[in-house]
């Protein structure tokens, strides 16, 4: 069991069932050559020696050669068949049969279809399932007598023809499926998905027709899935199995009806090859192989690999080995890496040793921007600021409930639900969100904050990708203006961002609140939003108290963020701390301009508290070449007091 | 001036007993015995026969009043050292905020592709059809697109399933290898359920130049795997198969509840993991006609290529115990200032 998962089919599961063991495995979807009894079987012939366990492969399908059973015609029961377009069937066979008695099935055959999940029907449609099971290929068996006028048309439905299948299911078709037509005009069959329900065999079938065939994978692959008909012979014929399996399966196929159902050949069997494997030779460059794998590999030990796996060796060099490629590997073997993981992993991954590569280490710089939003993250989250993750979709419902406009959003064709219908053209929408779903679960205040991608469409050129920028949006709520502010602050001084300033702003504010919001530049570079929310956007996020937003473009501050820093020398001499009172209606910060411009002896200015239009500061004084006096310092007060 | 003495004395006394901390003391200290405390001014006022008649007897009132500060600071030192304070109240925190979790895991993933020379990357969520499947040698009609459940924009332009789109954008950026990134980013399926959510997060690594070979591949992923989960644990390639790969592989890790062996030490069967290993993610040797696409000459350039779940690895590595996937993007803050 582990040699067949470490080198082919993985196999999941190992039961036993009375004295037989059953395997589940799982066969990769390139490798429909190993979906079966024997293809397992076959994988193991060539697997297991590598282990020391001596394996032989016995009763292949591909051994099983025309016999006298199919000469032994009592009867000659007419059937024809018409192929309208060579594409649809690259390989059809069929024949006829009667003296059928149909009754259960024998216990080898239906205790085998049980264990492998399947319910036992009957003789005949047990014989086919066990066929597929068996080798891989699919059988169909249709009731001869209830093919109208024994005619069978092979051809393409054509839009909103109506076809009822076995499992009593009508499908009205798109047009373009692989159709069978009786003579009279009637669908008998949805090929390579399911049996038509008109054909079906019953417990009166006395003659038959025994069908099989490989069709068109892009065909059968398209009407399994919108008729949602994934049967397992839709999934192995869309997979293009190996079309030389019709006739042996046929001939078996045969045999066992014969031996359960008394069944006898009323007919020449029909081959109809229309497109027959065009053979495939490959060559294998020894060194090469060593070369991709990353070891030297012994040539005999190639050479046996492949030829256990059934790939025939035309002629072989020291260097070089001409490969032919059996016909149940045609539709995955197209170039000389296909070769080399056959070799590869038959020989054993787990056999190779790990080496670490040398590669020289490349010499430019990572993405800056990353590094920054890892290091803003990390800095919010050690202030006292949790992260959120919040989906990349939302609805349009968010958008305007959060008074944020969708314009150049982009929205997806195939949306899992409208809740995730829209790319973010914001955090905001989210992050309001976010306060919702934690009101009453957790205690105020909260701080919050997102940084991620928002998605801005091209209107301009819509064959261009859109723009993904990154973005930082906080939250809190239970904090005051001057709290909230004071993180955004540190925020930026951590970044080392110069000449911050918040400007009062009044257009297109969205959420935020008039009269109280600002816009935030460094320099004059615009770095965001900041203030509080609109009573009607708190209503609608069911918000309580005061709640503050910050959006800002990480883009421009990740461009502007830096590890400077000015060193200025301190002074020798002791500051003059002290307070004074103010009364103005300038803004703050310009009254702190206008403060600290009055003389270069004041040097540092700290708003304490306003009452009306009375602001107090403290003030330091420093002269950085003398002790000041208290009578100097007195008369720098005075002049400050005449600022208004 | 004895009577003086005395009363400055007997104030001191006074005093002492109001003094509670070496502070306080140190004030009464300064008062009496300070330049300008009260002893010395009685010293100051007397005259030069005074001084020299009453001189010892000052001396001693002053030894006497320093002697009681001392034994005054003494027991104030001692009452202060066998004073009982509770130890066990809870401290004051300050705001303590969360990195999420997924930033966490990216965070320690770059850094550990990072030390041996990857260079970080974040390609493009929202790509073309080219870049997402196309150019990986992933034909449209193929079955290997539906497997994928893709989210789409318009019939060109997706949210891309997975980081492999940074493979062809990373050698038409670089142009000559060698070529070794890491490409962390969000991708999207068409899936929500328990172990499924449409938004994830992966991380890809490639490295292409002359001679890049599959043991390479197997010494990154055990360097890896050693640096994330722990020095014990290994790396198990198994055939499987990608359109942009070949050969292809499906990468176990080794279990770290039962040491790879399946079996716990009490020896029951280990529930974690399947007989000793855990599925991780896919990686293969990639394609020549992904290198085609991406303008390098497959004759001359061979490179490996995996691109695993940031969520997966995460969860395996803390045996979290989340649960339901959807839980790691819960936005409920109980569960977020957990991490």
């Amino acid at each position: 069991m582990e040699a067949l998962t470490l080198c082919g089919p993985s196999v999941d599961r190992l039961n036993q069932v009375e004295n037989d063991y059953v395997y589940e495995i799982e066969a990769i979807t390139n490798r429909v050559d190993t979906a079966s009894a024997f293809g397992f079987a076959r994988e193991a012939s060539a697997i297991l020696p590598l282990f020391g366990i001596p394996a032989k492969l016995i009763n292949s399908p591909y051994d099983i050669k025309s016999t006298d059973l199919l000469e032994r015609k009592t009867n000659k029961l007419p059937l024809e068949i018409k192929i309208l377009d060579q594409d649809l069937v690259s390989h059809l066979s069929a024949i006829v049969l009667d003296n059928i008695v149909v009754g259960p099935s024998p216990k080898e055959i239906a205790s085998q279809i049980t264990i492998s999940g399947s319910r036992p029907i009957n003789n005949l449609v047990d014989v086919t399932n066990y066929l597929t099971l068996c080798f891989g290929q699919p059988v169909h068996i249709f009731d001869y007598d209830k093919i109208g006028g024994h005619k069978m048309i092979l051809r393409t439905s054509k839009p909103s023809e109506k076809v009822q299948t076995l499992d009593g299911r009508n499908h009205e078709l798109l047009g373009g499926d692989i159709v069978i037509e009786d003579g009279d005009g009637r669908l008998i069959d949805l090929c390579g998905i399911m049996g038509g329900k008109l054909s079906e065999v019953d417990e009166n079938t006395k003659r038959a027709v025994l069908f099989v065939q490989t069709y068109q994978p892009k065909k059968i692959r398209r009407t399994s899935l919108y008729t949602q008909e994934r049967t397992l012979a839709a999934q192995i014929f869309e997979k293009n199995p190996d079309s030389k399996l019709v006739v042996p399966t046929l001939i078996e196929g045969v045999r066992l009806l014969n031996l359960y159902a008394n069944a006898r050949v009323a007919g020449d069997s029909i081959d109809i090859y229309t497109a027959k494997p065009e053979p495939k030779t490959l060559k294998l460059d020894l060194k090469w192989l060593n070369n991709l794998i990353g070891i030297k590999f012994d040539v005999v030990t190639v050479i046996s690999i492949l030829k256990d796996l059934g790939f025939d060796i035309s002629k072989k060099t020291d260097l070089q080995l001409e490969v032919k490629v059996p016909t149940w590997r045609l539709h995955d073997i197209s170039i000389p890496e296909d070769l080399a993981e056959e070799v590869a992993r038959v020989y054993g991954y787990f056999r190779l040793e790990g080496k670490l590569p040398l590669v020289p280490n490349l010499s430019y710089s990572t993405n800056s921007l990353l590094n920054w939003e890892y290091l803003a993250k990390k800095y919010l989250a050690d202030i006292g600021f949790t992260e959120i993750f919040n989906y990349s979709l939302i609805s349009q419902d968010l958008y305007q409930k959060s008074g944020i406009s969708s314009d150049h959003s982009i929205s997806l064709k195939n949306p899992l639900t409208i809740e995730f219908e829209h790319m973010r053209r914001s955090l905001i929408p989210s992050l309001l969100m976010d306060l919702e779903n934690n009101q009453g679960k957790i205690d105020l205040p909260m701080r919050i904050f997102e940084l991620s991608n928002i998605y801005i469409a091209n209107e301009h050129a819509a064959d261009k990708l859109p723009e993904e920028r990154s973005i930082l949006a906080l939250g809190t709520q239970g904090l005051d203006f001057r709290t909230s502010k004071g993180y955004l602050e540190a925020l930026f001084k951590q970044l080392h961002l110069k000449n911050i300033n918040f400007t009062s702003h009044d257009d297109n504010l969205g959420p935020w609140q008039k009269n109280q919001t600002a816009q935030i530049y460094s320099d004059n570079h615009f770095l965001g939003m900041f203030g509080p929310i609109k009573t009607l956007v708190k209503a609608n996020f069911n918000l309580k108290g005061e709640v503050y937003l910050a959006n800002l473009d990480f883009q421009t501050i990740a461009n502007l963020s830096n590890t400077e820093s000015i060193y200025n020398p301190i002074s020798e001499f002791p500051d003059f701390i002290e307070d004074i009172t103010i009364e103005s209606k300038l803004y703050i910060s310009e009254l702190i301009q206008l403060i600290k411009q009055e003389n270069s002896l004041i040097t540092k200015v700290i708003y304490k508290e306003s009452f009306q239009n009375r602001h107090t500061f403290t003030i330091h004084f420093n002269d950085s070449t003398k002790n000041l006096s208290q009578d100097e310092v007195n008369v720098l007060k005075t002049k400050l007091l005449k600022i208004s | 001036m004895n009577q003086e003495i005395k009363e400055i004395l007997a104030l001191l006394d006074q005093d002492l007993n109001q003094s509670t901390t070496l502070e306080k003391l140190r004030q009464v200290e300064l008062t009496y015995l300070g330049k300008k405390g009260k002893l010395n001014q009685i010293f100051d006022k007397q005259t030069k026969e005074e001084k020299a008649k009453q001189g010892r007897v000052l001396n001693q009132a002053i030894q006497e009043a320093a002697q009681k500060i001392k034994d005054k600071s003494n027991s104030i030192i001692d009452q202060e050292a066998n004073q009982k304070f509770d130890v066990t109240i809870p401290g004051i925190l300050p705001p303590i905020g969360h990195l999420h979790l997924v930033t966490q895991a990216i965070k320690e993933i770059s850094d550990i592709f990072e030390k041996i020379g990857f260079i970080r990357r974040r390609y493009p969520e929202i790509d073309t059809d080219w870049y997402a499947a196309e150019g990986l040698n992933i034909p449209k009609d193929h079955p290997a697109r539906d497997d994928q459940e893709t989210f789409y924009v318009s019939d060109n332009v997706v949210l891309t399933p997975h980081t492999s789109n940074g493979q062809l954008r990373e050698m038409e950026l670089v142009k000559k290898p060698p070529i070794k990134m890491i490409n962390i980013g969000k991708t999207y399926r068409r899936q929500i359920d328990a172990s499924h959510v449409p938004m994830f997060h992966q991380f890809e690594g490639l490295i292409i130049d002359k001679g890049i070979n599959v043991t390479h591949l197997i010494g990154i992923t055990n360097y890896f795997f050693q640096n994330y989960f722990g020095p014990d644990r290994k790396a198990r390639l198994r055939p499987h198969h990608f359109q942009f790969t070949e050969p292809s592989f499906e990468i176990d890790i080794s279990c770290g509840m039962c040491a790879g062996t399946g079996v716990l030490e009490n020896g029951e069967k280990c529930r974690l993991c399947k007989s000793g290993w855990l599925e991780l993610g896919g990686a293969g040797m990639v394609h020549p006609n992904v290198l085609k696409n991406g303008g390098l000459d497959p004759k001359k350039y061979s490179g490996f290529a995996f691109g695993w779940g940031v969520e997966r690895v995460l969860t395996m590595k803390s045996n979290l115990n989340l649960g339901d996937l959807r839980n790691l993007y819960s936005t409920d803050l109980r569960i977020l200032n957990q991490f």
